[in-house]
């Protein structure tokens, strides 16, 4: 993007994005009536800045949208107009609305008159005025030339305005103990502006009292710099406490005459009353301003002061350009999506380096205390900060999902004339970026059946004794090193007898199976399986749940039901923080070195004989603080191996289902713990049951990531050798 | 010199598209001394340690709007004299009423091209 207007435009793009998510939460709070009137500010700011960059584009569609809403917003801002429940029903629809705008206008799509046309004439009947009756007086304004006062604009230069400060720094005893480094400081400071030292020897020792913490210098600092005192002050933030610092301001600059600036707000009462109301309202109150420090008086106009032509930056680059982000008091950096990706593939191979190199050092077999040993400790360190870091800078608030989500239930609800409150909860919980986009659909999906099928009509609700309005809750939370999404009704359950029967008329189960309940509820996941008599609007437009599950493990999740009749579904997502990394076990079965994730893993441990017990012809079950647990033989599921004769003495890890249950799987041994990459296995063998990913190892070779999970639901638990048993494919 | 080296600009708006856009269409005025502020306060702040010659500034911002801005200008002795464009999405006559009461120099209707900002700014200055 070499144009700069595109590049302003796809920025103002991504901050419509901001605008309407701040918008979303406006009209929410000022749904459940704890808006106040900054609120009120937020949601019309919103619209009206959309509005703005609209018209600086020329997105005529959403300036015209854009400003009848505005203008309805106005009216609350100022009182005119009561922001009730239906009120703000249409202004939800408007902000919908403006979404699609926004996303038209990015996209270059067709813009479809017929849904605006609607709002706007309800907007219309709202404000009892139509866009044609907003007629804009033209005020008489006569501009007002400035004398500027550049004193011979050819001639003299701008008088510098760059202050300079006299930096006094004495370093205490702890300082030097504790590892600093005063010449390090000394260089951070030069970076900001002209910089002269003088360093304090007097009380210096002589040379055989020498010691190296025990501080004897004071350095003096001249340094001009336009960064102001806070910038100076950072400088040394890290040694705050144990040091001597005292920064005087030398030069008359503008900062010490004016007088304080957190003083301007008070300015504002003296203001006659401004036709906006919403903006005399205590301005700047939230707004992050941190006062310039008054340890300066004012000093009299020194005659040092250097004229800027003097100062060789000023003369050569122009004056700092802000680029927007760097006057933000949020400090945010906008970067471009594939600049992220390569850094985390970078990552990646550093894990495998690492890896690669660990292996290397053991093999040739160094002291445990050499350096190279203890370097490569650090290293191993370092990787993984860095490796979190980077996930961080991929991971985003569920947040704006969830605000899609608010859409979907107003939307379907609406179309099926259902009344329905959605809630959400855990909003800030951080999930990376990828998982986010690829969880919109199938969340949709989920949320749509939680109204469509979940929820009973209102009728039937007031009927069984419960609200009209039927509640769907939407929850994200961290749980054991994974992000579980809950998608959850207050409906009346699941039919299990319904369920079973269709299953049983689709040919799905054989009508003799007897199934248990959580059997009958994961009967929704086989494909071709929709309980909907009629197709309705929402359900039934040819996704099922089977696809529903199938994005949520190709996201490395997994999906399960609970529900209770008459009290109402949940659906719980259980998806990995990152798609790239993971903590894996090295195990070995039948020669094969495979990777089981560290954290579905309970315990480790082996097994005597008077744990193991037979259980049926095919099985054992394993005795475990006296609860029992079926025993899963890895090789024989994996087809490496037959079933072993004895369990006695093997290795099992005891691995923890979804539903809370437990397993025990056989392993040959465990070989190592450590952070392996994940690589996809997806787009060359599909989904592989039991199977999550591949990786490479420190030897170079490749090992298979198992979804012990997975691999668990579809064993056959065949711990038992019988030949005439169907093997499993291998 | 010309006046375009020395003119010493701060744009304030909240929104980093106009930010953006103002900036963009003051260097193709060939100005070389350019600021940005996100909101009254931060301008205020920055006018401190780096004079200016002409305030450029939204009406509509969280915290401080432009006129209030404008006010704060007025009303400290080294920044009274300071020029100031607001530019409005709505130019009604209260505000251009208030602005001229408060001393504003020039204002700007939303949305504008770059000429019309030149104009307006010329209307200041004097020629760029």
């Amino acid at each position: 993007m070499s144009d700069p207007m595109a590049e302003i435009k796809a920025s103002f793009f991504i901050e419509c994005d901001e605008l309407l998510e701040s918008l979303q939460d406006g009209l929410q709070l000022m749904d459940e009536g704890e808006a106040d009137s900054e609120t009120v500010n937020v949601v019309f700011r919103a619209v009206h800045s959309i509005k703005g960059g609209a018209g600086a584009f020329g997105l005529d569609d959403l300036v015209k949208f854009a400003h009848r809403f505005e203008t309805a917003m106005d009216d609350v801002r100022s009182d005119k107009l009561e922001a009730t429940h239906d009120v703000l029903k249409l202004f939800f629809q408007c902000g919908d609305i403006l979404a699609d705008l926004v996303r038209e206008a990015r996209e270059n799509e067709p813009h479809d008159p017929s849904r605006t046309a609607q709002v706007l004439t309800e907007i219309d009947s709202l404000l009892g005025s139509s866009a044609e009756d907003e007629d804009e007086e033209e005020v008489e304004f006569q501009p007002m030339t400035l004398s500027l006062d550049l004193p011979g604009i050819d001639a003299d230069p701008i008088p510098a305005s760059e202050p300079s400060y006299t930096i006094v720094f004495e370093p205490e005893n702890e300082l030097y103990s504790l590892g600093n480094e005063p010449l390090f400081l000394l260089r951070a400071l030069r970076e900001l502006g002209d910089m002269h030292v003088t360093c304090e020897t007097k009380s210096l020792p002589d040379l055989d009292q020498l010691s190296a913490e025990i501080g004897t210098m004071i350095w003096t600092i001249q340094l001009t710099t336009s960064e102001g005192e806070a910038a100076i002050k950072e400088v040394f933030d890290f040694v705050d406490g144990i040091c001597r610092l005292e920064i005087t301001e030398n030069s008359p600059a503008m900062a010490s005459l004016l007088p304080d600036l957190d003083l301007a707000p008070d300015l504002a009462p003296e203001l006659p009353p401004l036709p906006m109301p919403a903006a005399a309202e205590n301005p700047s109150v939230e707004t992050p301003f941190v006062a310039p420090e008054k340890s300066s008086p004012p000093s009299p106009p020194a005659t040092d002061a250097k004229p800027a032509q003097a100062t060789p930056s000023q003369d050569t680059k122009p004056a700092p350009k802000a680029s927007g982000a760097a006057t933000a008091p949020r400090a945010t950096v906008r970067v471009d999506l594939h600049r992220i990706d390569r850094l985390v593939n970078l990552v990646g191979e550093i894990v495998i380096n690492q890896a690669m190199l660990t292996q290397s050092v053991e093999e040739a077999g160094l002291p445990p205390n050499s350096t190279v040993r203890t370097g490569l400790e650090e290293f191993l360190q370092l990787t993984r900060d860095i490796q979190e870091s980077v996930m961080m800078i991929r991971a985003q608030p569920v947040k704006s999902l969830f605000q899609r989500m608010g859409r979907i239930v107003r939307e379907s609800s609406a179309d099926i004339g259902k009344d329905v409150r959605l809630k959400t909860e855990g909003e800030n919980t951080e999930v990376d970026k990828t998982v986010i986009e690829r969880l919109a659909d199938p969340l949709t999906h989920m949320i749509r059946n939680a109204v469509d099928h979940g929820l009973e009509s209102n009728a039937e609700r007031e009927a069984s004794g419960k609200s009209a309005a039927g509640n769907v809750h939407l929850t994200a939370m961290h749980r054991s090193g994974r992000v579980v999404i809950e998608v959850s009704d207050d409906g009346a359950g699941i039919n299990r007898e319904k369920v079973h029967q269709i299953a049983v008329e689709k040919g799905l189960v054989p009508p003799e199976l007897q199934l248990t309940d959580t059997e009958i509820d994961n009967l929704l996941f086989l494909p071709g399986f929709s309980t909907a008599k009629e197709v309705s609007n929402l359900s039934g437009r040819g996704v099922g749940m089977d696809v529903v599950r199938s994005a949520i493990q190709a996201l490395g999740g997994r999906i399960s039901i609970t529900s209770e009749r008459g009290k109402g579904t949940t659906f719980s997502i259980s998806l990995p923080l990152t798609l790239a990394v993971l903590d894996g076990m090295i195990i070995s079965v039948a020669k094969e070195t495979l990777v089981v994730p560290l954290n579905s893993i309970l315990e480790t441990l082996t097994l005597t004989p008077s744990d193991l017990l037979e259980f049926g012809p095919e099985t054992h079950v394993v005795n475990i603080r006296n609860t029992f647990v079926p025993l899963l033989d890895l090789g024989a599921e994996l087809g490496y191996r037959e079933p072993l004769s004895d369990y006695s003495g093997t290795v099992v890890l005891l691995i923890m289902q979804e539903d809370g249950s437990r397993a025990a799987v056989v392993v040959d041994a465990i070989e190592d713990q450590r952070q392996v990459v994940i690589k996809g296995l997806q787009d060359s063998y599909g989904r592989v049951p039991g199977i999550a990913a591949a990786t490479i190892l420190g030897d170079g070779k490749i090992a298979l990531i198992l979804d012990p999970v997975d691999l668990i639901t579809q064993s056959s638990g065949r711990t038992r050798p019988m030949s005439n048993l169907e093997k499993i494919a291998g | 010199m010309a006046l375009r080296d020395q003119l010493r600009t701060i744009v304030v708006d909240d929104m980093s598209t106009s930010r953006g856009l103002i900036t963009q269409a003051l260097e193709g005025f060939g100005l070389q001394q350019i600021e940005t502020a996100v909101d009254g306060q931060s301008a205020l702040q920055k006018i401190a340690t780096w004079p200016v010659h002409l305030v450029i500034s939204d009406m509509n911002m969280p915290g401080m709007n432009g006129l209030q801005l404008l006010h704060s200008l007025r009303t400290t002795p080294q920044t009274k004299g300071v020029g100031f464009l607001l530019i409005t999405g709505k130019a009604d006559r209260e505000i251009i009423e208030y602005g001229k009461k408060l001393g504003m120099n020039n204002f700007v209707k939303k949305p504008f091209q770059p000429d019309q900002l030149r104009v307006a700014i010329e209307a200041i200055v004097g020629r760029l």
